[in-house]
């Protein structure tokens, strides 16, 4: 490998820039499209010199919008929001479900045990508008529509599966005997668990919730079929504001910039972990 | 200590027996299991009547009436021809795409890490705000790569709103955002394989193509194949990007089994048709997941006996 | 505390590991578990601490059956063979934890960890975390750690395995004085005869998912019930010659190179059988020419092992030998020489079984009738 030909280099040079340019360059765009007022936006041809302005996010921030023709309302924080809420309560109630199971399934293996996990497993893999669209009728009738609580519910979907597969595979990695020792030290089963167990999987489990909570917040579908306009995250609010806001596209970008900068923070924070996740617990980083 | 300690009985605490306790703690997500299995069922009885949400009295039993129904319908060929079509291009384009930039990024260097850090951040963005993004590069009046097009010979290039380049606009959004999973999986795989036989394979001077195709992708396969049976499940589910970019439009150019089962749903209020559909997609992810987990769990093992 | 177990049974999916053991262990001996790895040694150690469950069996300690007791109610102390400390906790807390859990208020607790800390040298690095513990002080940390509840019973899981021979050494040298100022039963395990012969009142020698003789040192020594525990004890191993006893002058005799080595006259019921004799080799004697009885060999080599210097030497028919001796000791020049084996202290096997023929025992006369 070390003995690349000048070819080689140019060649592997070029390709890693379109590479990068190829993915970088939405990103790029939008987040300068979001200090642009639709002016500079609409200019043809169009130019990366302009003058920046924040006016889109104050908008965002405030929640109103002064245009020529009055002043708008704009719900996008109410959606951003939700999008915490949402994602911090289901990682947290994913949590609670989980790790619980995934400690019985990786150490006190039982009649039924691998079972109970490959079908939390195989959720994560069906069709999520399988069990939704059910649920818009159920809902109705439980009064559970449109609320926080059944959007939590229907988010373990996608957070349970991974928070019991990825903690699962941690505690698995806990030698057994450190427990034992603890245990023969004279330790109830539950202290040794959150004097030992949890701390030594702690890592994980930190970092399993942290890809949860991306993946809860960046989920759609849920809150698209079962939440209305007041409930809904940003990834459904943000589409709805295409509609609303018609043309303020310096807006649009804003919100999307507001919208995927947590996530980016958290990956970037969790990036050691992110390949276990994102493979289930199958791969290591 | 002495022997009487040990003989009197433990009776202060409140004890749960040793064959209880793995049943007692996976109990809330068997509960959590068991509350999804519902809707599910429920479902699967829907896919058998005759239901729509607009005449509710009309329901009733009709058992596989809906199936006979979708498979003499073009429009249904329409969907499984689009969805399947969809997850092939999609999984092809990323499979190369992925592997040849995981190839690019392999030696583990300082620049390697951060670029394929960087690239995390499309797989990162929610896929219905990466459609909004391409929405707004695309857009006739001010979008950057519609002016691009022009730039080289298209001046109207409708992008996602044209039937021709609608399914290829939407292929290129799901490419931008899974391209980095495969690769970071596929880099991941790379990365662990055993240094020896490249290591022989260099001072043997074999060519770098043979040991590409001989030993690097033959090792390689079990996360190869893991990437795209992963990719292969969601994209013949894609919903986010589709929906949020076009809405299965234009005309019924991109109504994949989601988009169909939804607009079925929401639009034609079709219940019975909609979980049909639904039913006929499972079956067919349940078919891919199955061999997917065989694989997965394989690699699983692997890594942990690594670990 | 006496320990006993009845016909205990465990397998893990479908593979025997204990195929019906039973033992029992008096109270403050320290018996010791040695065996080849995969016997079950550390099995057996673990259905004793109570964090496995035996299939089937009973395990009673001091009379009491241990069904359902949990590990934490036995009161037992246990170190592992990987030390197994806690990596979040300091030598310290690793230590107190048996006192923690019996609640004890700070200052006897810090009075306990320390006076058990000092007991094993390891007082000056109680504040360190077990990755900055070079490997002696994480298995002292390990030990403390079991005795620091002055437990009535003490489980080792081959607790000198992981740690350099230098240390090795030096434990065992002082681990026998610790545990008997312990004043615990104690079940030991170890796949090294000598430190089974150093710290055990008695030993238990496991093979082939069970026990297969228990004894002291020197009667599992002197008496092993087969070939395979006679081979398992003693470095160079037992040798064992192919031999058939015959009538001799002064009644059972053997040859070996033409020369007759007269064996206990209780030997008769073995006449004519094909048996092994078993002579360890610290009881042949290198003699000069000329000695009554000595068999001549050819020196094929000498090893000198610290204390003793072994040399394998060949019979005329190229039978191996090893005989050893203490350094410095005169030995013989190479070439020719002449051992003579010590008749007193040859064991006789039965070829087929490997079980040894005890001349004492009425099964071997019955055998003799038999024939």
């Amino acid at each position: 490998m070390d003995t690349m030909s000048p070819l080689e280099r140019v060649l592997r040079g070029i390709a890693i820039t379109l590479v990068i340019l190829f993915f970088m360059f939405p990103i790029f765009w939008i987040f300068l499209m979001s200090f642009q007022t639709n002016e500079t936006i609409l200019r043809v041809p169009p130019s990366i010199v302009f003058e920046p302005t924040i006016a889109n996010y104050q908008a965002l921030l405030t929640g109103r919008l002064e245009t020529a023709a009055g002043t708008l309302e704009i719900r996008f924080m109410r959606n951003l929001f939700n999008s915490l809420f949402l994602s911090t309560a289901s990682v947290a109630l994913a949590l609670v479900l989980g790790i619980p199971a995934a400690y019985a399934f990786a150490r006190l293996k039982f009649r039924g045990s691998e079972e109970i996990a490959f079908t939390l497993l195989s959720f994560r893999f069906a069709p999520p508008l399988l069990v939704l669209l059910p649920l818009v009728i159920y809902f109705q009738q439980i009064g559970l529509a449109n609320t926080y609580i059944g959007l939590i519910w229907v988010y373990q979907l996608i957070c349970l599966p991974l928070i019991l597969w990825i903690v699962r595979g941690y505690f698995e990695d806990i030698p057994a005997d450190i427990e034992h020792a603890y245990r023969i030290a004279g330790h109830r089963w539950f202290t040794t668990f959150r004097k030992v167990a949890l701390p030594l999987a702690g890592p994980g489990i930190a970092a399993a919730g942290l890809l949860a909570f991306i993946f809860a917040w960046n989920n759609f579908i849920f809150a698209l079929v079962l939440a209305s306009a007041d409930k809904q995250p940003v990834t459904v609010g943000a589409l709805a504001f295409v509609t609303a806001s018609g043309i303020q596209f310096g807006q649009i970008a804003a919100a999307i910039v507001l919208s995927i900068a947590p996530v980016f923070a958290l990956a970037l924070y969790a990036q050691r972990y992110l390949v276990e996740g994102l493979s289930l617990g199958a791969v290591k980083g | 200590m002495s022997d009487a300690t040990l003989a009197t009985p433990p009776m202060r605490r409140f004890r749960v027996s040793r064959r209880a306790l793995p049943y007692l703690l996976s109990l809330p997500a068997l509960l959590a299991c068991i509350l999804i299995l519902i809707p599910f069922a429920t479902a699967v009885g829907y896919s058998l009547q005759r239901y729509r949400l607009s005449q509710p009295w009309a329901r009733e039993w009709n058992w596989g009436q809906n199936y006979v129904d979708l498979f003499n319908d073009p429009a249904f060929w329409n969907t499984l021809r689009v969805s399947l079509s969809y997850a092939f291009v999609v999984v092809g384009i990323e499979l190369l795409l992925g592997l040849g930039i995981a190839l690019l990024l392999q030696r583990r260097t300082r620049f390697n890490n951060f670029v394929s850090i960087m690239l995390l951040m499309p797989l990162m963005t929610a896929p219905a705000l990466a459609a909004l993004m391409w929405k707004l590069m695309t857009n006739p009046g001010f979008g950057i790569l519609s002016y691009f097009m022009a730039l080289i010979g298209f001046p109207d290039f409708r992008w996602a709103a044209s039937p021709n380049t609608a399914f290829l606009t939407v292929v290129l959004v799901d490419v931008w955002v899974y391209t980095p999973f495969i690769m970071i999986l596929l880099l991941a795989g790379l990365r662990s394989l055993p240094q020896q036989p490249f290591e022989a394979a260099a001072l043997d001077g074999v060519p770098r193509l043979f040991v590409f195709w001989r030993i690097t992708l033959p090792m390689l396969t079990p996360y190869l194949l893991t990437a795209v049976l992963f990719r292969m499940i969601e994209s013949i589910q894609q919903f986010d990007i589709i929906y949020a970019m076009t809405q299965g439009g234009p005309g019924n150019r991109l109504t994949v089994f989601q988009v169909e089962a939804y607009l079925n749903f929401f639009q034609a209020t079709n219940v019975g048709r909609s979980a049909a559909i639904l039913m006929i997609l499972w079956v067919i992810t349940y078919i891919l997941s199955t061999i997917f987990i065989k694989n997965w769990l394989r690699l699983r093992e692997k890594t942990r006996a690594g670990a | 505390m006496t320990i006993k177990l009845t016909d205990v049974v465990k397998s893990f999916k479908n593979e025997v590991v204990l195929d019906g053991v039973s033992l029992s262990v008096e109270a403050g001996e320290t018996l010791v578990l040695f065996g080849p790895s995969g016997a079950g040694k550390t099995v057996l150690l673990r259905l004793i601490a109570g964090v496995i469950d035996p299939d089937e069996g009973r395990i009673e300690v001091n009379g009491r059956d241990m069904e359902g007791v949990e590990p934490e109610d036995r009161g037992m102390g246990m170190a592992f063979q990987n030390f197994a400390l806690f990596p979040h906790m300091t030598a310290f807390d690793n230590i107190a934890s048996p006192l923690t859990a019996r609640r004890q208020n700070r200052t006897t607790l810090k009075a306990g960890v320390e006076s058990v800390a000092k007991l094993l040298k390891i007082d000056h690095v109680l504040g360190h975390m077990p990755k900055a513990l070079s490997n002696g002080q994480k298995q002292r940390t390990a030990l403390a750690r079991a005795l620091a509840a002055k437990p009535n019973v003490l489980l080792l899981d081959d607790p000198l395995r992981n740690v350099d021979a230098k240390l090795r050494f030096e434990m065992r040298l002082e681990l026998p004085r610790l545990l008997k100022q312990q004043n615990a039963t104690v079940i030991y395990v170890t796949q090294d005869y000598k430190e089974a012969m150093a710290f055990g009142d008695r030993i238990a020698v496991m093979d082939g998912h069970g026990i297969r003789q228990v004894g002291t040192p020197e009667h599992i020594y002197l008496r092993p019930a087969s070939t395979k525990i006679a081979s398992l004890f003693g470095d160079p191993a037992i040798n064992l010659l192919e031999v058939r006893p015959e009538r001799g002058e002064h009644g059972v005799q053997v040859r070996l190179s033409g020369r007759a080595i007269p064996l206990d006259r209780r030997h008769a019921a073995s006449i004519g059988h094909d048996c092994l004799l078993g002579v360890r080799p610290e009881t042949i004697r290198f003699v000069p020419e000329g000695t009554p009885g000595a068999v001549p060999v050819e020196v094929e080599a000498e090893t000198p092992l610290n204390e003793k210097t072994v040399t394998l030497v060949w019979t005329r028919q190229r039978r191996e030998i090893m005989v050893s001796r203490p350094s410095g000791s005169i030995g013989p020049a190479h070439g020719r020489a002449w051992i003579v084996i010590d008749p007193g202290h040859a064991m006789l096997f039965d070829k087929e079984s490997g079980a040894r023929i005890d001349p004492s025992s009425d099964a071997a006369a019955l055998q003799g009738e038999v024939a």
